[in-house]
């Protein structure tokens, strides 16, 4: 088994990527899209050192992995400690401009459907690291636990939120709290949240926890009127409904496939039998996606947002 | 309005033999702030508005609607009731108000150049928590209430940029004073229309004494089917011979086809939307001082509020260009009507026009965009790069101080104070461009601010508010996303003029910058650049383009909500990054931001609404102030189809006004007003019909 760790870097002065499509409310196409992008920033900008000799000699660069994977392509992709990272990433470009109190610093994790629920403790500290290193804090303001198979959806907020109680999977959300809530623990978080809770799940959700989410991100369309019941059970627990923008399904293994195969908006890193393309070979299976963003407190300013997503490639 | 600080203003022979002395002082006071602040770093987000009312008699049975003349009374009435409650019903307003701040200061209420006007601003400056955004609209309110307390039963305060009948033959004012007195020698408008207080007749007539002649407002009319043609302004009196300046309109100065008219009072007596912001630092304010500067020309265009002048149509939408010329100081010479014998220089716009130039580090600011013809006062400029700064923002400054000072208060000048900032404030608040650059106070207690000064005043207190809020998003946008609004100053200038054309916002293109979005830095210019994250202010020069490419024209639909959205499509799926042509818009640029920050349903869903109102405003899904101004004009029984805007349809414009108001103020929503304000829900569609 490979890991994979795939990142966006820095997408809130990256252009167009992040901006929502008109008629566009739930999607992932903020996270394709720069993934996409930050695929091909890096091979522009390491095939120019290449080229000009300044960069990526072979000392961290993908060697030969064991699956297949030709090094030679591979100057914008780093390889270590059993990791592959698309792109490589240059820590030394990390941290933020001022320090960490003047920051509102939020994380969403996205728990996939792809990746088995007992790993998700494990997901959860990995992401976080990744997050705490990018942005060089010791800890974040709010992490979002956003788990598969939910949405908050129909003609008006009040359908959504019946349809809502039988989505997702209690037990596995119940079984994925604790970690989250040991991130709390460890002071390395200080709020938690959980997305598209309707006011039926919620309150079985409440029921099962030690530390009570603070935050239930909802996603509103047009309609403004949220459910009297989600409003009121989120008054009287004193949970915040925030606003997103987010699928829960956010990276799928069709998406994955496509952004790093050989396809014609694919980053040539798997391997392709039928056109004979060199590449990783194996199984891909997405694990994990988290989002931060980093805003100035006082000032509104977003100065750091980005993704890393996390996922397995199985030898086959 | 700048200060009032009070003495023995000189008249114009003494004040211009002191404006080298001012500029001198004021440059030294410039230099002694611009020091103590430079450095100044990570000062919060606040902003404030600053609304402007309009004061009008009206009553039922009164044929006329009057300007109401008791300013300073109002001001005074303000002042004593320190606790500026327990009367009338604003204190349950205040309550019922959804984040209502308990305690939070209440508003400040300010004299302004016209009798008849009042300014109110928020006790405290706003800041950027989403939620209080949500308390602009409530406070807006409440001034408009508190105002509305300390008047007369038969006085209103209301928000129309204008008073459509100001200068019209008769009476006007409440009470009535006799035209053509010794300081503005207006034929049309009485000396007692100007606050008393000694700066402003001072202003009025220092602007006229130095002019040599009286100001030239003229207006082109709207033709309707009747509108006799060549149009004579029938209000213009030629044989009057009271003042030398009478012999304005018989030597040409009313020339046909154009409202005339004749004082500062005209200009200045227009109420606007005004909104400052502190930056972070002097960086951060040039930046959004010449970001913004382009969005003047459009949110001009959208906030279109002001058809009618002296009981006339006007061809135009929007008060800018008669303020402009209301308080146009200009010399013959500096117009460049005659030789240059005495001035120093030709001057192309008054004291009151769009900016003139950008002052921003960025390297994204190209040379092109700036004006190779701006007049400054290089020895000035060279004092201010003596003392250390830099040479953009000292050419922003020696381009102000081509301005002679037009109110000198003798005590000032006796000995130079550099704990004040008051000689560098003679000049810099009397340069009234669409944007201000304003230096923190001489005690450093706040921030570098710049202040964005084109919008129209709106007729409800939502509508402000809207505009108000939207605009501060729209700075959070910038400086997140690292926008580029650049495109060549003179190009600003042009779209101004556009901004004021009949329904601009609907019928005419301004030219907008293409490609907003940064050029992404390549990762070996990090590496060998700056070692410190600055948020992509550094980044490394591009291959520039010639600068013609980097703009086009586009609507305001196209500018505020997109390309796609004003093609009427949803989204253009597919390509990611659109063709050439497709522009992301304004609105969607405001959404994509507050999809990245943590906001509240309830918040999200009010600024959605503010953000509704804009998009329909531009999209013509709603009309603005102007265009349902006409309309209730051109459908009133009694117009006549001949561009004249009699007392009875001014009586039933205001009362229409007042009704708006009234029903706004009661917090219940504007159903059931449709009946008695004609095309109400063209001005405001289903906003806030029940609440």
């Amino acid at each position: 088994m490979t890991k994979l760790i795939l990142s966006t870097g820095n997408i809130v002065s990256g252009g167009p990527s992040i901006i929502r499509k008109p008629g566009v409310y739930r999607s992932n196409l903020e996270l394709t899209n720069s993934l996409r992008s930050s695929f091909l920033a890096a091979q522009q900008d390491y095939a120019a050192d290449a080229y000009s000799g300044t960069g990526s000699d072979s000392d961290n660069a993908a060697g030969t992995n064991g699956n297949g994977f030709h090094h030679s392509a591979s100057a914008w992709i780093a390889h270590e400690d059993g990791v592959l990272y698309v792109p490589r990433i240059d820590w030394s470009l990390a941290g933020l401009q001022e320090e960490p109190a003047q920051y509102d610093i939020t994380v969403k994790l996205f728990f996939l459907a792809t990746a088995p629920v007992s790993k998700r403790a494990h997901y959860a500290n990995e992401a976080l690291d990744l997050v705490l290193k990018e942005l060089r804090v010791p800890s974040v303001d709010l992490l979002v636990a956003s788990f598969p198979g939910m949405s908050f959806d129909g003609d008006c907020e009040w359908e959504a939120d019946k349809l809502n109680a039988t989505q997702g999977d209690d037990e596995e959300e119940a079984a994925t709290w604790p970690a989250i809530e040991e991130l709390h623990r460890q002071g390395l978080v200080k709020r938690l949240g959980i997305a598209e809770f309707g006011s039926e799940k919620l309150a079985r959700f409440l029921k099962r926890v030690q530390i009570r989410p603070a935050v239930n991100q909802i996603n509103i369309k047009n309609c403004c009127n949220v459910p009297p019941p989600l409003v009121k059970l989120a008054k009287e627990q004193g949970i915040d409904l925030l606003v997103h923008s987010d699928c829960t399904d956010i990276l799928s293994r069709g998406t994955l496939r496509e952004l790093l195969g050989q396809g014609p908006r694919g980053a040539g890193v798997l391997a392709d039998s039928e056109s004979g393309s060199d590449g990783l070979q194996g199984d891909l299976a997405p694990q994990w996606v988290v989002k931060y963003t980093a805003v100035v407190r006082d000032r509104g300013v977003i100065e750091n947002k980005g993704y890393f997503a996390g996922a397995g490639l199985a030898e086959v | 309005m700048g200060l009032l600080a009070l003495g023995t203003a000189l008249d114009w022979p003494d004040a211009k033999k002191q404006a080298h002395l001012v500029r001198a002082w004021g440059i030294k006071q410039l230099l002694e702030i611009w020091n103590k602040a430079k450095g100044k770093e990570r000062d919060a987000l606040l902003w404030g508005d600053e609304v402007e009312y309009l004061v009008v008699t009206y009553s039922d049975d009164d044929p006329k609607v009057l300007l109401s003349l008791r300013q300073a009374d109002i001001l005074t009435a303000l002042a004593n009731d320190t606790a500026l409650s327990g009367k009338g019903g604003c204190v349950p307003e205040l309550q019922d108000a959804p984040n209502s701040r308990t305690n939070a200061p209440l508003p400040v209420f300010h004299p302004e150049f016209g009798r008849f006007m009042l300014e109110a601003t928020p006790g405290k400056p706003w800041g950027i928590d989403f939620k209080e955004l949500l308390n602009v609209e409530p406070d807006m309110k409440l001034r408009r209430c508190i105002a509305k307390d300390h008047m007369l039963p038969n006085e209103y305060p209301i928000t129309l940029t204008t008073f459509p009948r100001i200068g019209s033959p008769g009476v006007f004012t409440d009470p009535y004073y006799p035209v053509s007195g010794s300081r503005l020698r207006s034929q049309f408008v009485p000396d007692e229309i100007a606050n008393p207080h000694i700066r402003f007749p001072t202003l009025a007539a220092n602007i006229r004494s130095r002019r040599g002649q009286k100001v030239q407002v003229n207006v082109p009319v709207f033709r309707d089917e009747n509108t006799p043609w060549p149009w004579k302004d029938p209000t213009v009196n030629y044989d009057l011979h009271q003042w030398p300046e009478d012999d304005d309109v018989r030597s040409g100065a009313a020339p046909d086809n154009f409202i005339h008219m004749d004082a500062m009072a005209f200009g200045m007596g227009s109420c606007c939307l005004q909104i400052t912001f502190q930056a972070k630092n002097i960086t951060e304010g040039r930046q959004m001082y010449d970001q913004l500067s382009p969005l003047g020309p459009i949110l001009l265009a959208l906030t279109a509020a002001t058809p009618i002048y002296k009981g006339f149509l006007a061809d135009t939408d929007v008060r800018w260009n008669q303020i402009s010329k209301a308080v146009d100081d200009r010399t013959r010479e500096e117009l460049g009507e005659e030789p240059l014998r005495n001035s120093r220089w030709r001057i192309p716009k008054s004291r009151y026009a769009s900016n003139s130039t950008y002052i921003s580090t960025d390297p994204r600011l190209r040379p092109e965009y700036l004006d190779p013809d701006l007049v400054i006062d290089e020895a000035i400029k060279q004092e201010l790069l003596d003392g250390g700064m830099d040479d953009r923002l000292a050419t922003h400054f020696a381009h102000l101080f081509i301005r002679d000072p037009i109110v000198v208060f003798d005590e000032d000048l006796h000995e130079l104070d550099l704990n004040k900032t008051d000689h560098f404030e003679n000049i810099q608040s009397t340069n009234w461009q669409h944007m201000r650059f304003k230096p923190p106070p001489a005690d450093n207690s706040i921030g570098w601010r710049v202040e964005f000064r084109p919008m129209e005043i709106q007729v409800t207190d939502f509508e402000n508010a809207a505009f108000a809020v939207f605009m501060v998003l729209i700075t959070r946008v910038v400086l997140s996303f690292d926008l580029n609004f650049y495109i060549p100053i003179q190009r600003v200038d042009e779209n101004m003029e556009t901004a004021h054309a009949r329904d601009a916002v609907l019928d005419k293109k301004f030219w907008f910058r293409r490609n907003l979005f940064p050029v992404r830095p390549p990762r070996s210019a990090h590496n060998s650049g700056s070692t410190t994250p600055n948020g992509g202010l550094s980044r490394p020069a591009t291959p520039a383009g010639p600068v013609e490419d980097e703009y086009r024209l586009m609507t305001v639909n196209e500018i505020i909500n997109g390309t796609a959205y004003a093609r009427g499509g949803e989204a253009d799926g597919g390509a990611d990054d659109g063709g050439e042509e497709d522009f992301p818009g304004l609105i969607p640029l405001v959404e994509s931001y507050l999809d990245s920050v943590n906001v509240d349903v309830v918040t999200r869903c009010e600024l959605a609404t503010y953000l509704d109102l804009i998009r329909k405003r531009a999209s013509g899904e709603l009309w603005t102030a102007a265009k349902w101004i006409r309309h209730l004009v051109a459908n009133h029984p009694e117009y006549q189809r001949d561009s004249v805007v009699s007392e009875e349809i001014n009586k039933d414009l205001v009362g229409a006004v007042i009704k708006i108001g009234e029903r706004e103020q009661k917090g219940k929503g504007f159903q059931g007003l449709e009946g008695e304000v004609p095309e109400l829900r063209m001005l405001l569609g289903a906003f806030r019909r029940c609440l």
